[in-house]
């Protein structure tokens, strides 16, 4: 009542201002009652009334202008029909004059103008609703670091009216699907990582041993790799420093140099300092400098000129240090397996102290491969007399302490077996070399001592404990050595060991470990160990007896920790603060799970996770407002972040989002637009080109695309499939992030084709595997170029085995243009399915004849001619110049208006020249309806009208859409009382 | 016997079911009874028998057997057994005895890890650190049955997961782990007893869901009253749904509460299991007949439906000082054909056949639980001194509901290898479970005559 008092007195307030003479508002009501409602009851109500009303249209209890704009959407439907002439039917009887119906027409058109100019701007009703399955993949992704994709056995979402699957209209909950989120959320947590200092999240569940081992180990490789260590690269990086007056950059320093080229400024420094401090008279370093002096000068022309002696340089070191590293033998004792894990272990040690270690051998070296007389070579030649040799010897130490023989060994078969017979068992990352054991040896002390630098440094250190810790490592190895022991080696059999038993989960206490120490030393020191293996066993029992123990205290002191992390989870999560009572709940539930419940502590914060993850502070979007009084409240800015990056990113806000908002300045306009133009940029905008420009293509599911007869096609897998659907989401990214013009999209002469994509397009195809993405301009030379030609839509709109001009017309002209076209009468005939099966027409011959059907045509003629304009383009949307029935194919088109074209030049022309202001106005509304994840209202008509002048002023760049949208007050606010339209009562008394 | 009252009513505030039942430390299962069907989502109905449950269980044992003491002839009640297969002579009639079935992704690719982490997939194994191989075909039955039990599978072992490398290159995890839920990830195995059994019956999966769910509902009942007006028929979609979904975990709770007490009404016998205690048996035979009594439990109870045992791994390290055989598993493996390893083998089929006769002491319908389930044996290789795997030793026990065959001596050795391959075999068995596939592993036939 009150709503509707409200509402009565805008209309009466905003007629006033219209018009002096009569209100609007009354002038409009008056002609309701004059002219519209007879009207219905004369031509409309027979059939539209509110029993059983024809279309479920019931056009019964409207009695004022009010009551009409209430329901201003229907009443938009009515409009068009009544418009188009096809309301009344032909058949009715009375029929209205066209005179009067005009009549109505525009009374409509007054009502819909002045409700939204009344309502400009109103938020409209946006509730909370659930993350829709891409958000939800996409937030868990950004939560966790791992793209995890939990809603893969989802139902696809509804898409609303305006074709998008964000809003609260059509993603609904049910039980069945709550049971579906519960599964995804313990899919979540079955992927988290329980490190030292926190939680972390594999891209893979983290419950077994071997899936913990690849988490780990994965993360130690991956830095290893990071790190360049190829002596070339150094070489060169130095040379270029020496010469960087002549590179152009005299004042560049040796760190930049190391920066530009992904090398460590440590490593560059002693390498630089090595090939120009003092020249040496003899030995390794004295033949790296001679080689350093012949490096070519630079040449603008050729700026690596020295690579191929840079990599001379680097092959002489390596020959070098192939001789220089001594060999280690086995270290046995009588009655233990060589393989035994002390004595691996002992044997790795030595291998790992020798890395820049010298140990003889530079007398011997016999050829070194270089050209004999060269000054290398003659730096090589080892003196006679025994004085010069002590000093050539030297030299040695420090090449070798400069240059080890590798910087990490991050691979080992077994090691105490002929290397030979082992070199083709590669792949086992970090393996210390035990036989059918699991062990972890760490070697890489030239890259930690050479390389790295003091952050680097703790960095690796982390891992080689996370390692330990998220694998139990230690624990596992042992229960390896003593099961080892019995079966492989025989030396546990006797009874005494009968105790140590490789299933009990206790073998790794401090008493059984220390007691079969005990025996173990005890037997080999009877059956006749030397002192080194003796001390090696002592060694070996020593270190893994004190891992094990680090690694249970580490566990116990993380506790903790970990559920630190889950808060912080939690707040990420909910993407806004945490409360203090929310923070004490989480911790008491983990609590209960444990006291109460008895889990572990890895189930009990899996199942705090799994609760975080079920709660509508995640799951939904809720849009919290600041507090007021009105039906209309801002929203907070922390709604706004997330408002900002489920628009852009279909995704949670990263941390400056959160941080802005919690210094709150985010809703300020400038800092709106600013984090909008760095969002386009950011690579996460692909949620925006997927969600907003898949669906509004209508491609969303091309993924999942199975009507190509793969028979007929060969051409047509699944790479080429999935390069399809990538081609337009390429181009939005770069449009997005370049701020290009909207009528790239169909204007463009370029696009994005991987190498399967350009086979299909007959164009030269890029080096690389699928993910080899390459920008192609002049693409009209291949009769591509913007969104129109891609193959995704040709096909999406083929029916397998022949074109299909009319879906593919359809498409141009609903969803570029928005021609709102009914759905066709029933018992249209079918064309046949295979174009070769035509007979003696041709496809387009048959359609014509179709358009001469009455029926057909009024339609038809709208969109017709746009398919057959892509006649050119075969069913998977290669070039064609026959169809497949052989015959030459004839792209011409007559377009509505008279207009003639051929071709899709044609057709692009066409709609450059004739209808640009459609597409325009088609963008805009599609991208406004995404933002507000909602359909459009009468009241966001300005926005629209607001958002074309900016494109206008702005040289139509992308974000100039995106600024207006971002800075509108239906993104800004929320309506929080029910909207004016519903829920007003009518009142009046219903026409009959 | 209190447990009869251990239903949800018992279960005051604050106390779980599971220290309930370590507090009285005896629990008493009762078996699926026809009338009814109680535990998965199927509705009480009085009107005549359900069809009752099938069920697949799959015993591992790693390294072969002793072939010379490894053979059956004849059928039926006439059926003779050789020296390893004795233990199963009561079951003569309910057996069959499968011949040269093979698995050929487990054929010349090196031995032991490379043979065994695919014995039910069928699936080619990857070498080095990355593991990838194939869903297993348990796992495909557990998804099948997924709504209608407790637990959709039981994956145990009485010997824990190693990884490291062996020679081959293989990961040892595929020594492991028999079943797979991914191509690269092995489901958990559990080798504690005791908590195996509080999975089956603390219905611990449900049960956490619903301490969740309970905290979810607090937190979206708040937020209803918290939100603007407009928000509200969504949060209380949202409330519905969670109120459902406890709603039905309850719902199990209670139907299981009165089946039970069904169950003491009609006088069925009731199967008593002692909760196992803590930690891993010290003798593995103790710990190999708890495992297989709780596979029993479970299928009896139809808490689940599917199961994999690995007795012990491949490259085992387990002893027998019991069989007088000190060498471990592995080692004596070696000797393949002497009267050590003979008593290993016969001692593995001791625990099948112990299995299977549990199975058949429990009534169900017009016959035994073991009549409407189906037990596999089986082994990586056939030899252990020669590490062949191009046939492998496999028993089959139980009719599953009256669709196999029992008492039959099968021998596919001369068939040809596309017509015996172990993957057929699977094929054959989940079809008659409810699931037909087109083709698994490395089969799309099914495999003649079984």
């Amino acid at each position: 009542m009150r709503l509707l008092c409200f509402t009565v007195f805008c209309f009466a307030t905003a007629a006033t201002i219209a018009s002096e003479a009569e209100p609007v508002g009354d002038r409009m009501d008056r002609e309701f009652r004059e002219k519209i409602g007879p009207f219905l009851t004369t031509y409309c109500l027979s059939c539209h009334d509110s029993d059983a009303p024809e279309a479920d249209l019931d056009l019964g209890g409207y009695a004022s202008a009010a009551s009409v704009a209430r329901d201003i959407r229907r009443w938009e439907l009515v409009l068009e029909r009544l418009d188009s002439g096809d309301m009344p039917p032909e058949d009715a009887d009375p029929r209205p004059a066209d005179d009067l119906r005009r009549e109505v027409v525009t009374w409509v058109r007054s009502v819909r103008e002045f409700e939204a100019e009344r309502t400009a701007g109103d938020p409209g009703a946006v509730p909370a609703r659930r993350l829709s399955n891409a958000e939800y993949d996409n937030t868990i992704r950004d939560l966790t670091g791992a793209d995890i994709r939990p809603t893969r056995d989802f139902p696809v979402d509804p898409a609303n009216e305006a074709g998008f699957d964000n809003s609260g209209e059509s993603l609904a909950m049910s039980p069945a699907l709550l049971d579906k989120y519960l599964e995804a959320a313990r899919k979540v947590a079955d992927h988290v990582v329980f490190t030292p200092d926190g939680l972390a999240f594999a891209s893979h569940p983290a419950i077994t041993e071997t899936d913990r081992d690849k988490y780990a180990v994965n993360r130690i490789i991956a830095f290893y790799k990071r790190h360049r260590t190829d002596f070339a690269d150094y070489f060169e990086a130095a040379w270029r420093f020496e010469r960087r007056a002549a590179l152009g950059r005299p004042d560049s320093t040796l760190e930049e140099f190391a920066a530009d080229a992904h090398l460590s400024p440590k490593y560059l420094a002693t390498v630089h300092a090595a090939l120009t401090g003092d020249p040496e008279p003899a030995g390794p370093i004295a033949a790296l400098q001679a080689l350093w002096r012949e490096l070519p000068a630079p040449d603008a022309a050729r700026p690596d000129a020295a690579r191929p002696g840079c990599e001379a340089m680097r092959d002489l070191v390596v020959r070098l240090r192939k001789k220089l590293t001594p060999g280690v033998d086995n270290l046995t004792a009588p009655g233990i397996h060589d393989g035994a894990q002390a004595f691996v272990y002992w044997k790795n040690r030595q291998f790992a102290a020798n890395r820049r270690r010298y140990a003889g051998g530079a007398l011997e070296l016999g050829d070194v491969g270089l050209p004999p007389g060269t000054p290398a070579a003659r730096a090589l030649t080892a003196p006679t007399d025994l004085a010069s040799a002590e000093a050539y010897e030297a030299t040695f130490a420090r090449f070798c302490s400069i240059f080890p023989d590798a910087f990490v060994l991050s691979e080992r078969a077994r090691v105490y077996l002929d290397p030979e017979k082992e070199k083709d068992l590669t792949g086992r990352l970090l393996s210390a070399g035990l036989h059918s054991q699991m062990g972890y040896f760490r070697d890489d002390g030239p890259l930690y001592e050479l390389v790295l630098d003091e952050g680097e440094r703790r960095d690796l250190d982390r891992l080689w404990r996370e390692l330990d810790f998220v694998t139990s490592a230690p624990m596992r190895q042992y229960a390896g050595m003593v099961w080892f022991e019995r079966t492989d080696s025989r030396y546990l059999r006797d009874p005494e060991f009968d105790f140590a038993r490789a299933e009990d989960k206790d073998v790794t206490s401090e008493a059984k470990i220390a007691r079969l120490h005990e025996l173990y030393v005890g037997k080999a020191r009877r059956t006749g160990a030397s002192d080194a293996a003796l001390a090696a066993i002592e060694e070996h029992f020593k270190n893994i007896s004190a891992s094990i123990r680090w690694v249970e205290r580490a566990h116990v002191a993380a506790e903790p920790l970990h559920l630190e992390a889950l808060a912080d989870l939690a707040q990420r999560a909910y993407r806004r603060p945490v409360t203090e009572k929310e923070r004490q709940e989480l911790q008491g539930f983990y609590r209960e799970l444990r006291d109460r419940d008895a889990l572990s502590h890895e189930d009990a914060v899996r199942d705090t996770l799994v609760r975080v993850l079920m709660s509508p502070h995640f799951c939904y979007r809720l849009d919290a407002t600041l507090p007021g009084d009105g039906p209309v409240r801002p929203l907070t800015d922390y709604s706004l972040a997330s408002r900002l990056s489920y628009f852009l990113w279909s995704s949670m806000p990263d941390d400056e989002l959160l941080s802005l908002a919690a210094s709150g300045t985010l809703h300020e306009p400038e800092m709106l637009r600013g984090q909008a133009r760095r969002m386009l940029k950011d690579p996460r905008v692909r949620g925006l080109a997927t969600e907003f420009g898949a669906n509004w293509l209508d491609v969303r599911r091309f993924e999942e695309h199975n009507a190509v007869d793969r028979e007929r096609f060969p051409t047509f897998d699944d790479e080429l499939r999935s390069a399809m659907f990538e081609e337009p989401i390429r181009f939005l990214i770069d449009l997005a992030a370049r701020d290009g013009s909207v009528f790239e999209l169909l204007e463009g002469d370029h696009t994005f084709v991987n190498p399967p994509l350009a086979r299909n397009y007959g164009m030269p195809e890029p080096d690389g595997g699928a993910d080899a993405w390459v920008r192609i301009d002049n693409a009209s030379r291949y009769g591509r170029g913007g969104l129109l030609p891609m193959a995704v839509f040709l096909t999406k709109n083929a029916p397998g085995l022949r074109t299909s001009p009319v879906k593919r017309g359809y498409w141009v002209a609903r969803r570029i243009l928005d021609e709102h076209i009914p759905a066709p009468p029933p018992q249209v005939p079918e064309l046949p399915a295979d174009e070769t099966k035509l007979g003696e027409l041709t496809l387009r011959e048959t359609l014509e004849r179709h358009r001469a059907d009455k029926a057909c045509s009024g339609c038809h003629e709208k969109f017709d001619s746009f398919g057959l304009a892509f006649e050119g383009y075969g069913p998977v949307g290669e070039l064609r110049t026959l169809d497949l029935g052989g015959k030459p194919v004839d792209a011409r088109a007559d377009f509505p208006g008279d207009v003639e074209g051929t071709g899709f030049e044609g057709l692009r022309s066409y709609l450059r020249d004739h209808r640009r202001e459609q597409f325009v106005e088609n963008l805009c509304r599609k991208l406004l309806a995404y933002a507000l994840d909602r359909s459009l209202l009468p009241s966001d008509d300005r926005t629209i009208r607001e958002m074309r002048s900016k494109l206008l002023a702005e040289g139509h760049r992308f974000g100039a859409m995106i600024d207006l949208i971002v800075t509108s007050p239906q993104f800004l606010n929320k309506r929080v009382a029910a909207d004016a339209y519903v829920e007003a009562d009518p009142i009046e008394e219903p026409i009959r | 016997m209190t447990r009869l009252a251990n239903g949800p009513a018992s279960d005051g505030p604050g106390v779980s079911r599971r220290v309930f039942l370590r507090g009285v430390g005896v629990t008493m299962a009762v078996p699926w009874l026809e009338s009814v069907p109680v535990w998965g989502t199927e509705t009480l109905t009085a009107e005549g028998p359900a069809a009752a449950p099938k069920r697949f269980a799959a015993l591992f044992m790693g390294c072969g057997i002793n072939a010379d003491h490894w053979w059956a002839k004849g059928a039926g009640a006439e059926m003779e057994l050789g020296k390893s297969l004795e233990p199963l002579a009561p079951l003569k009639a309910k057996l069959n005895v499968v011949h040269g079935l093979f698995n050929k992704s487990a054929t010349g690719v090196g031995i032991h890890p490379g043979q065994t982490g695919n014995i039910l997939s069928g699936a080619s194994l990857k070498k080095g650190s990355e593991l990838r191989g194939g869903i297993s075909m348990d796992q495909l039955l557990a998804r099948h049955f997924r709504d209608e039990t407790v637990q959709p599978s039981m994956i145990l072992g009485c010997e824990q997961p190693v990884t490291g490398y062996h020679e081959t290159n293989f990961s040892m995890a595929y020594s492991s782990h028999i079943s797979w839920q991914s191509e690269t990830s092995p489901v958990p195995m559990e080798a504690y007893p005791s908590l195996a059994f509080d999975a089956l019956f603390d219905n611990r999966g449900r049960q956490r869901d619903r301490s969740i769910l309970d905290r979810v509902r607090e937190d979206a009942a708040r937020l209803g009253r918290e939100v603007a007006s407009t928000d509200r028929a969504k949060l209380d979609e949202y409330l519905t749904s969670v109120r459902e979904v406890e709603k039905r975990i309850d719902a199990v709770r209670a139907h299981k509460a009165k089946a039970e007490a069904r169950a003491k009404d009609a006088g069925t016998p009731a199967v008593t299991m002692k909760r196992p205690d803590d930690g891993l048996p010290e003798d593995v035979r103790e710990h190999m007949r708890l495992m297989c009594d709780i596979v029993a439990l479970g299928f009896q109870t139809d808490k689940t439906r599917v199961a994999t045992l690995v007795l012990c791994r491949d490259l085992s390290g387990l002893f027998y000082p019991f069989l007088g055989v000190r060498s471990a598993h592995h080692s004596a493996s070696h000797d393949d054909l002497s009267e050590s390893y003979e008593k290993i083998s016969r001692y593995y089929c001791e625990q099948f056949a112990y299995l299977a006769s549990r199975l058949d002491a429990m009534r169900e319908g017009e016959g035994t639980v073991l009549d409407n389930s189906c037990l596999m044996f089986v082994s990586s290789m056939w030899s252990g001194s020669k590490h062949d795997s191009g046939k492998v030793p496999l028993l089959l026990a139980g009719g599953l509901g009256g669709t196999l065959e029992t008492g039959r001596v099968l021998d596919y050795a001369g068939a040809g290898d596309d017509n015996r391959k172990l993957c057929s075999l699977y094929l054959s068995l989940m079809d008659r479970m409810g699931l037909a596939l087109g083709h698994f592993g490395d089969a799309s036939a099914r495999l003649n005559g079984l």
